[in-house]
């Protein structure tokens, strides 16, 4: 049975998660703080960590169990389930190599949907590479199963929500993916069409730290976008 | 090109230059300028109030005038009394038999001249010319009985006077065009050319000599009635005798008359007479030696006294006139005179041609002007006051008075102090003495130039280093004014947290630019917190709506029969509502912070491709509204974030939906000038409300009073922050003919696409 630790300074929030995954047949060790939960770490390491960023008065709790976590496991998933949204903190989650970051209110249905995927990949990474589930794009690879993007060979490390956005775009290139279609694909519930624009915008940013002139996605104004053809 | 494509725009809209965010009256900086006396005109004014401390000087130099001029009269009383008393009891002196008479014309006439030798009567005219060196010239002054037609050929006198012992000796050469001689059978003397000679001995009658002749030779002397026809005895005189001679130009006369005659205390007066008709034989010109017979009678008599003028003569006093007078106001002695002997005029004359030499030329003009240079005032000074003098001299000789005055002439001064002389306990005479106050004065003339040159160095020093200090108070004040307004738009939005420049000054001012710039930290300070409120404020609601909505879906997990429950649905649709107000929330507030990491993120595109698009996209979403546009036909190269421009437009477009009427078209237009790019989105409907005209582009300002939906005002606040990005601004109206609404966004152009 795979362990998933939640922690959540706010004990409702953390029991409606655990309630959820334990009916979802996961083990959930839920800790209240940042001191229980370095405690159980050191204890049993979870198979998944679903963190706060905000734990009580630490401001940035989670950032710090989240670098514990890498020293202790570098493949662990983990998942920032946070009520900030700002650029700084999704840009300093992405430093701690968290694997997906979702802002509250948070539906439970997606919740769940994101522990499985991201288990999975964890599991797929453990073993070695398979080339059936390579779909590749243009200049770009991308890897279903461990959900891993590479463009002209270099690794883009995209969020899980990211990667889902750009191997929903390149899926049918030429295809415009308009902003209700491309809502779907977060899995967040309901987003206003500025939180796509920002998940655009980074992944932009992320290709081009590696390829400057990247210009794949293109924006078709009012719409949506669309992975670009050659 | 563009505008002329586009008839709707107006060159009211295009040639507004794109200014910060304008979106009501900009009448509120009025009050800040009033009339009235701004800083640097008080302390000129303050400045003038120093040309109080010339006007002291002046004053001050006016009193200091007036005391010298008080001590010179001092001194020359002084003087006077010295010499007084250096005459008193010295009958002699004045001893009336003792020097030399001379008819006095003017108080500058030449001493008679003292002979070595007597004269002969029968000597040649050319002799006696030699021995009375000093001819006068008597040709017209006192002819006072010639026709305005007076000719000098026809009759002009020159005459002389010595003295010598016992004798007087006068001598007349008279050029006469007609000479004519006494006829013996008229028995009227007036009838010919002849001299008349008036003696008044103080005391007796006055008496008249006619000198008159025949033939050349002697002449006869008689002594006449008061009216010059009869004589008095029918006998000639033989006391004086007298001899005519005739010259190439009319004849020469020579009479010596006994010291007796005119006797002492004598006043004289000799009058040539013309006559050149032989038959009519009427006076036709008179000369006479008393130039000015009204004013004093007969002509005053100098009675010399060579002893007194030996005394007096050391006494010499520079630019001072000092007479002595007889009891019978005969002049006895008189030394110097009251003009100095070269006018000063070495200021002027040394006149460079470099700036300094001609600015100290100015100047002394300058002084000149003010002060009057009192070497200038000398020519103000009439050549003869004796009518004044005499005016003293009866006063101190008949009274025994102490007098001493000062006179005016222009710009003259004159100085006058006079003592009676004693002489065993009657006066004897009188001493006047009269000095120039113009020498003292120019002394004083220079000392005050120099002062004045001093003073108006320091005046100008002052001056400027005043207008310095005031205009550089000025302009400090000046720029912490303007930064101050600048800190603020015209609606009262902080633009700056400080003021950069002159907060290390330590004066009051310096104090007064930290404490505005702390004032606009604070501000700013609080500004961000309330800009960061709802943003905050939604995060503090993240929480325990997710609490509610994750208690929800555990609800409908653990109980699957209430899927379809009505009040589940409605929970979770208001959870959504409340969502989207955090999401819009949270989004205008992370805008400015996302906005400012996108600086550098520009890039180039098409202005109207985007809009386009976007339009496009807006008509796909909203089939039921009806959704124009006009748009620039050809690219409208822009630089910025495309993203952001869509998401401006969204906000716009959202406006319209909002708040158009239904049925009515919403217009996107974009147009394009020489300087500026427009963009705007019209709706039809109801227009703004007037109270919120200008904050319509505030944060948390809406319109919206509809229970139904959720409006925060934050579109409009969205708009205007990604157009200032962008260099722009906003303006929401209300359309001319109240139809509705037009928001337009306004952009500089920055390339020429």
């Amino acid at each position: 049975m795979k362990i998933v630790a939640v922690v959540e300074d706010d004990a409702d929030q953390r029991e409606n998660y655990a309630d959820v995954l334990a009916a979802q047949g996961y083990e959930v060790h839920d800790f209240g703080s940042k001191a229980e939960a370095q405690d159980g770490f050191r204890e049993i390491l979870p198979d998944l960590a679903i963190l706060d960023i905000m734990l009580g008065e630490d401001m940035d709790g989670g950032f710090e169990l989240c670098m514990e976590l890498r020293n202790l496991s570098p493949n662990l998933p983990v998942i920032f389930l946070t009520a900030r949204d700002s650029d700084a903190d999704r840009i300093s989650s992405q430093r701690m190599t968290a694997w997906d970051y979702i802002t509250k209110p948070v539906s439970l249905e997606f919740l769940v949907a994101r522990v499985h995927a991201l288990l999975r990949i964890a599991e797929q990474l453990k073993q070695p590479e398979s080339q059936e589930s390579l779909i590749s794009v243009n200049e770009m690879e991308i890897d279903e199963k461990s959900m891993s993007v590479k463009w002209r060979g270099e690794l883009i490390n995209l969020t899980l929500t990211e990667f889902w956005i750009v191997e929903s775009l390149a899926r049918r290139p030429g295809h415009v993916k308009t902003y209700d279609a491309l809502n779907d694909v977060t899995r967040q519930g309901l987003v206003e069409r500025n939180t796509i624009n920002g998940y655009i915008r980074r992944i932009r940013n992320k290709f081009r730290e590696t390829d400057r002139s990247f210009d794949r996605i293109q924006t078709v104004h009012g719409t949506g976008y669309k992975w670009a053809q050659d | 090109m563009g505008s002329r494509l586009n008839e709707p725009l107006t060159p009211r809209t295009l040639e507004r230059p794109p200014s910060s965010v304008s979106s009501g009256p900009s009448g509120r900086n009025r009050h800040r300028v009033r009339p009235g006396l701004k800083i640097r005109t008080k302390l000129l004014l303050l400045v003038l109030s120093l040309l109080a401390i010339p006007w002291m000087g002046y004053k001050s130099v006016r009193e200091m005038e007036k005391f010298l001029l008080d001590g010179q009269q001092q001194a020359l009383e002084l003087t006077t009394e010295g010499i007084a008393s250096l005459l008193g009891n010295r009958k002699e002196l004045f001893d009336p038999a003792v020097g030399v008479p001379e008819v006095m014309g003017r108080s500058f006439d030449v001493l008679p001249t003292e002979l070595d030798a007597s004269l002969s009567i029968d000597a040649t005219p050319k002799d006696w010319v030699a021995a009375l060196e000093d001819a006068r010239d008597y040709t017209s002054a006192g002819s006072l009985e010639c026709t305005v037609d007076y000719n000098p050929d026809s009759l002009a006198v020159r005459h002389g006077l010595g003295i010598h012992d016992k004798h007087v000796y006068a001598f007349f050469d008279v050029s006469d065009d007609v000479i004519i001689f006494r006829d013996p059978e008229l028995v009227r003397l007036d009838k010919s050319d002849q001299l008349r000679l008036t003696v008044q001995v103080l005391g007796m009658d006055i008496r008249r000599y006619l000198l008159t002749a025949r033939q050349e030779g002697r002449m006869s002397v008689y002594l006449m009635k008061t009216d010059w026809r009869e004589p008095e005895t029918g006998e000639a005189l033989k006391d004086i005798a007298a001899s005519i001679a005739l010259t190439e130009s009319g004849y020469a006369i020579k009479i010596r008359i006994p010291r007796e005659v005119i006797g002492p205390r004598a006043r004289v007066k000799f009058e040539v007479i013309d006559i050149d008709d032989a038959k009519k034989r009427e006076i036709v010109g008179t000369i006479s030696t008393d130039p000015d017979p009204f004013m004093h009678g007969l002509g005053q008599v100098r009675l010399m006294t060579p002893a007194l003028a030996k005394l007096v003569e050391p006494l010499y006093i520079s630019e001072a006139n000092i007479r002595v007078w007889d009891r019978d106001f005969r002049l006895r002695a008189e030394l110097g005179s009251i003009f100095p002997e070269r006018l000063i005029s070495s200021a002027r004359s040394k006149r460079g041609s470099s700036w300094l030499d001609r600015l100290e030329g100015f100047s002394v003009e300058v002084y000149d002007w003010i002060l009057r240079q009192p070497m200038g005032g000398i020519k103000d000074m009439p050549v003869d006051s004796s009518g004044e003098d005499l005016r003293i001299l009866s006063k101190v000789i008949t009274n025994g008075d102490r007098l001493s005055e000062r006179r005016r002439y222009g710009n003259a001064k004159l100085i006058v102090s006079a003592l009676p002389i004693w002489a065993e306990g009657e006066i004897q005479g009188a001493i006047l003495i009269k000095q120039s106050g113009n020498r003292l004065l120019s002394l004083q003339y220079e000392t005050l130039r120099r002062f004045t040159l001093l003073f108006l160095g320091v005046f100008i020093f002052l001056a400027i280093a005043i207008l310095l200090f005031a205009s550089r108070l000025t302009y400090r004040v000046g720029k912490l004014q303007r930064e101050t307004e600048q800190a603020t738009t015209p609606e009262g939005r902080l633009l700056k947290d400080r003021i950069r420049s002159g907060t290390h000054a330590a004066d009051e001012l310096g104090s007064l630019t930290r404490s505005v710039s702390s004032m606009l930290q604070n501000l700013a300070q609080y500004t961000r917190y309330l800009e960061k409120l709802p943003d905050t404020l939604a995060h503090e609601m993240h929480n325990p709506l997710n609490v509610v909505n994750s208690s929800l879906e555990n609800l409908q997990y653990s109980h699957r029969e209430l899927d379809d429950d009505k009040y589940l649905l409605r929970a979770k649709k208001g959870i959504q509502r409340l969502r989207s107000i955090l999401t819009s929330l949270t989004e205008a507030a992370n805008l400015k912070d996302a906005l400012e990491q996108e600086a550098d993120q520009f890039e180039w595109f098409d202005l109207t491709e985007l809009v386009t698009g976007c339009v496009e996209g807006y008509q796909q979403v909203n089939p039921e509204r009806e959704i124009l546009s006009e748009v620039f036909p050809g690219k409208v190269q822009f630089s910025g974030v495309p993203d952001r421009l869509a998401q401006l437009l969204d906000k716009l477009i959202d406006n319209a939906l909002r708040f158009g009427n239904k049925e009515g078209p919403i217009l996107v237009s974009l147009k394009r000038s020489a300087y500026i790019i427009r963009l705007s989105v019209v709706n039809e409907g109801s227009t703004l409300p007037a109270h919120l005209e200008d904050r319509l582009f505030d944060p948390m300002v809406s319109s919206a009073k509809d229970a139904g939906q959720t409006h925060l005002g934050l579109g409009l606040y969205i708009v205007r922050l990604i157009a200032e990005f962008h260099g722009g601004s906003a303006i929401a109206e209300n359309r001319k003919d109240a139809s509705g609404v037009e928001v337009a966004v306004t952009f500089p152009r920055t390339e020429t696409g």
